[in-house]
């Protein structure tokens, strides 16, 4: 029998705030245990919550970016369970009344673009981090607190290859438009799926299996590839697919069962009494749509517009954020937006690959890329001798200034290129011939000649320009 | 009171020495403080000017003070130690008071009668056979004793305003978001407000002066500006209507207390007061009861679910973090709160929350819209603070807790817990020796008026500055 899949992602993401959802402690990522804390992470006796008001606008942003209506009157509820990682023993969320309701992304697919819907996107704050070790636990409560938003999408793929595209894209977008660090190998984004399978054309749902804390893209597809498979096997075999939560495993690229779900558990929602409801300023709202950081969507419609690159360029170009911006700054100072493309997809990826290192953190200077590429455009440096100062350009250096104390400047003087050409052109009396009879052959010969004269340094174009002159005066 | 204090700073370290000393001396006759605070470190770092410079106060034991011992009355937390303060704690200490006492109170502050405090029941100072009240009892017996002529309760459904009744002594429970919470160990987050005791209205206006205001870390406090409210005492209270709760009056079945009250009102009318009889809906009234226990416990349950053992408070041993969860929360908390959790959690459960939980905050908002019918056409609403003088401590008859007097007359004041509207306690007479309050309830935001008001019964009782000496 042949089976559908079907597949809906939860994703948290922790929101880029310089303080926590409901406190005043600063947020932080890799700091000394339990010191970005203060009473109310804690859950001390008689602390209130304070809504953060960044969070919200960042809520706001990512609602706008994944085309959600947003609910302009706030309010937060209490999800209330017993855990050591949660201090006072409630989470406070949005369980009634979710910031963003339907919405949707597009993302590339082999087949084609395809729409995404988006149920919802609430506000919440994160737990603390557990350690369990064999005589004890060790509790790090420097991420209780930090405001995070749960994206819920519609269970609208069918494959892990969509899977992974919804998660790049999202991660893509609220990158882009600064709402989170979206480190998924870091936790600041973090990714449940929800995996069923049915037999094709039926109308109902298989029996769902939920992926915990997947900690990277490409373990979104597999996860999702093995548990298609692994539960068309168990269907094939004529056994039931339990509802279980699962984990993936990345040594040997399966999921493995944690507990199996029977019933859900009762989180006696309510909503939480210290937090009256916060009518937005409609204003506000405005003012934060209007003032969107660009979205990798209109960057690329901006791209081809703009710059005239194709679609596979800015493809590569807009997915490293930083590159992009790079490029943007490169831009400043030349018209050659191909040749700024190239510079940076070609030699200046492969320097930093070699390095290991990123855009961001090399000495490289837009303005002297820049003026690298109007040396080589200018004939003064040939395309051969520009790779060859690639090391100079990273190291902050001035190409022009590199190019002379390597002695790599090209000749494009006519006079001298002219003299050349001629003492070649003496010598070749066979190639005249041919090129008489027609044979095209000919001036790429002499050509080649005349570079190997110069040692390389000739202007390549000035010297083919100069010789078929020569060559008619010689006819 | 706390002005003649205020105006004699020379006398500021032997008055807060004397408090100190007088309420060391009396606990075993009263039991009413947790936690003693010697005043020398906070008389050091006394501010110059303020309106409770150099006034000892005593702070119920709900209320965060850094560095000194904060239980709740709870043995879960008999050991905490808060790493701040209350913003109150903060403004108290900026105007100069300066705290002797943390007192007794009903284990989390849910009780009235003050008899399930970890250290044991508080005594009334006027017979120390009776109960105080509660849950702020503690503060209200060593303001009734004349230890300290201010200390800060809290209110939840009448935890301020019966001890006060109880104890012969002012008691006010503000406008909810008057005065911030930030700081002060939960009950019901929608239904707790910061209340105070003193021995006048005069200084009610004053406490009230210091303690109100908004606080960016209690998103539910109020941006209204604070009005100077000793104002309010040169008001008059000729031509203010005053709503009479028949209902509660009604349902009084000690006859003393009747004619107390009756011959209240005629003074006050007298005084060129408008009193008239106002009736509630029978059945909103009795609902008020069930209704503040369904939306406390449910409340209280999730607000309590921080304490359990795990960062701060007593932890008990166990194989694993649940089991330290649950052997710190069962062995922490007496049997009363443990049965209240269970049913908070029950009425909060999926299934059952909204024929409970949220029925009870329907039935709220019909209660609270009843007020503010009645305030469209009078000032304020009085009745009894209770039926009867403070019980005895070994009483152990309940009565009969179906009948009016016990849901009604003993239990009505939690609809300004309700509303949020702003409601005290003054002295109304005694009784075999021991005294009985009158309730006065103003519309949100009305504290002047309910001042105006209280001051004119003040006049006409003459109890001011109440206090007993303990024997």
């Amino acid at each position: 029998m042949e089976y559908k899949a079907t597949i809906g992602i939860e994703i948290h993401c922790q929101l880029k705030t310089n303080t926590k959802m409901f406190s005043g402690a600063p947020t932080s990522f890799g700091r000394k245990a339990n010191t970005c804390v203060n009473e109310i992470d804690l859950g001390h006796p008689g602390t209130l919550p304070a809504v953060n008001q960044e969070a919200i606008k960042k809520a706001i942003q990512a609602c706008t970016a994944l085309h959600l209506t947003i609910d302009p009157l706030v309010k937060f509820d209490r999800k209330n369970y017993y855990y050591s990682d949660l201090p006072k023993g409630f989470q406070i969320t949005q369980q009634f009344h979710p910031i963003g309701r339907d919405g949707y992304i597009e993302i590339p697919t082999s087949t084609g673009k395809k729409k995404i819907g988006i149920e919802r996107i609430h506000m919440e704050e994160d737990t603390a981090k557990q350690f369990h070790l064999t005589k004890f636990s060790l509790l790090d409560f420097n991420r209780a607190g930090t405001p995070l938003i749960e994206i819920v999408s519609r269970p609208d793929m069918k494959s892990g290859e969509e899977a992974e595209s919804y998660v790049e894209a999202l991660r893509q977008t609220l990158f882009y438009i600064g709402v989170s660090d979206c480190k998924m190998e870091e936790g600041s984004m973090r990714c449940d799926v929800n995996v069923s399978i049915a037999p094709k054309g039926s109308d109902h749902l298989g029996v769902k299996n939920e992926i915990k804390n997947l900690n990277s893209i490409s373990h979104v597809g597999k996860a999702v590839e093995y548990e298609i498979k692994r539960q068309t096997e168990l269907l094939e075999a004529g056994e039931v697919v339990h509802q279980e939560t699962r984990r993936y495993d990345e040594k040997t690229n399966t999921t493995v069962m944690m507990r199996r779900k029977e019933g859900s558990v009762d989180y006696k929602f309510f909503p939480e009494p210290n937090i009256f409801p916060i009518q937005l300023d409609p204003s506000w709202i405005k003012d934060i749509q209007e003032h969107m950081p660009e979205l990798p969507e209109a960057r690329k419609e901006r791209y081809a517009k703009e710059y005239g690159l194709n679609e596979h360029d800015i493809r590569i170009l807009i997915a490293d954020m930083e590159m992009s911006k790079f490029f943007e700054e490169v831009m400043k100072y030349t018209k050659n937006a191909k040749a700024a493309c190239n510079w940076l997809l070609g030699e200046v990826s492969a320097w930093l690959n070699k390095h290991e290192t990123s855009i961001d953190k090399s000495d490289l200077k837009p303005d002297m890329l820049a003026k690298m590429i109007a040396l080589v455009d200018d004939g003064k440096v040939s395309s051969a001798q520009a790779k060859q100062l690639c090391d100079d350009l990273m190291e902050g250096k001035d190409p022009e200034k590199a190019a002379e104390e390597k002695g790599l400047k090209q000749v494009s003087d006519t006079g001298a290129l002219t003299a050349m050409v001629n003492e070649v052109l003496d010598t070749n009396a066979q190639a005249i011939e041919d090129y008489k009879n027609g044979k095209g052959r000919a001036v790429g010969f002499l050509v080649g000649q005349v570079m190997k004269k110069s040692k390389g340094q000739a202007n390549p174009g000035m010297v083919s320009k100069i010789l078929e002159e020569e060559l008619k005066k010689r006819i | 009171m706390i002005k003649e204090m205020v105006n004699h700073p020379e006398d500021i370290a032997e008055r807060c020495q004397q408090a100190y000393e007088k309420a060391q001396a009396s606990q075993d006759k009263l039991n009413a403080v947790i936690t003693f605070v010697d005043p020398k470190e906070q008389l050091e770092k006394l501010p110059s000017q303020g309106l409770l410079r150099g006034v000892p106060i005593a702070i119920k034991d709900n209320v965060c003070t850094k560095g000194v011992r904060t239980t709740s009355g709870s043995k879960i937390l008999s050991n905490y130690v808060p790493v701040y303060d209350a913003t109150i704690t903060k403004k108290l200490e900026e105007a100069g008071a300066v705290c002797i006492a943390k007192t007794s109170m009903d284990e989390l502050a849910m009780g009235g009668t003050n008899l399930t405090s970890f250290i044991g029941p508080a005594h009334n100072p006027w017979d120390t056979d009776r109960i105080t009240g509660g849950s702020s009892g503690g503060s209200a017996a060593l303001v009734a004793a004349g230890i300290v002529p201010m200390a800060i309760g809290s209110d939840t459904g009448d935890s301020v305003r019966k001890p006060a009744s109880f104890c012969g002594i002012v008691g006010v429970k503000p406008t909810y978001g008057r005065i911030s919470r930030y700081g002060v160990i939960p009950y019901t987050s929608s239904l707790d407000h910061v209340g105070y005791f003193t021995r006048s209205v005069e200084d009610a206006c004053v406490s009230l002066q210091v303690l109100a205001g908004r606080d960016d870390l209690d998103l539910t406090s109020s941006n209204r500006p604070v009005p100077d409210y000793s104002q309010a005492l040169n008001e008059s209270v000729e031509g203010k209507k005053i709503a009479i709760l028949a209902n509660v009056v009604e349902s009084v079945s000690n006859p003393e207390t009747k004619d107390m009250f009756n011959k209240l009102v005629e003074k006050l009318k007298q005084a060129g007061a408008i009193v008239e009889e106002y009736h509630f809906d029978d059945k909103l009234m009795k609902a008020i009861l069930p209704t503040y226990f369904t939306i406390a416990n449910c409340e209280a349950a999730s607000n309590h679910s921080n304490l359990d053992g795990i960062r701060f408070g007593v932890r008990e041993d166990g194989a694993d973090m649940k089991e330290i969860m649950t052997n710190s929360r069962t062995k922490g908390f007496g049997p009363l709160i443990r049965r209240r959790f269970v049913i908070g959690s029950y009425g909060l459960f999926e299934e059952n929350q909204e024929r409970i939980f949220r029925k009870a905050q329907k039935v709220r908002r019909l209660i609270v819209n009843a007020m503010k019918d009645c305030f469209k056409e009078y000032d304020c609403i009085i009745a009894p603070a209770s039926s009867n003088i403070a019980p005895l401590i070994n009483d152990k008859n309940d009565g009969d807790k179906l009948s009016a007097d016990y849901l009604v007359a003993e239990n009505y004041m939690a609809m300004a817990n309700f509303s949020g509207d702003p409601s005290m306690t003054v002295p109304m007479g005694f009784e075999s020796g021991c005294p009985i309050g009158v309730n006065l309830t103003c519309n949100a935001w009305q504290e002047e008026t309910m001042f105006t008001i209280a001051k004119a019964i003040e006049d006409i009782t003459g109890y001011k500055d109440l206090q007993t000496e303990v024997k």
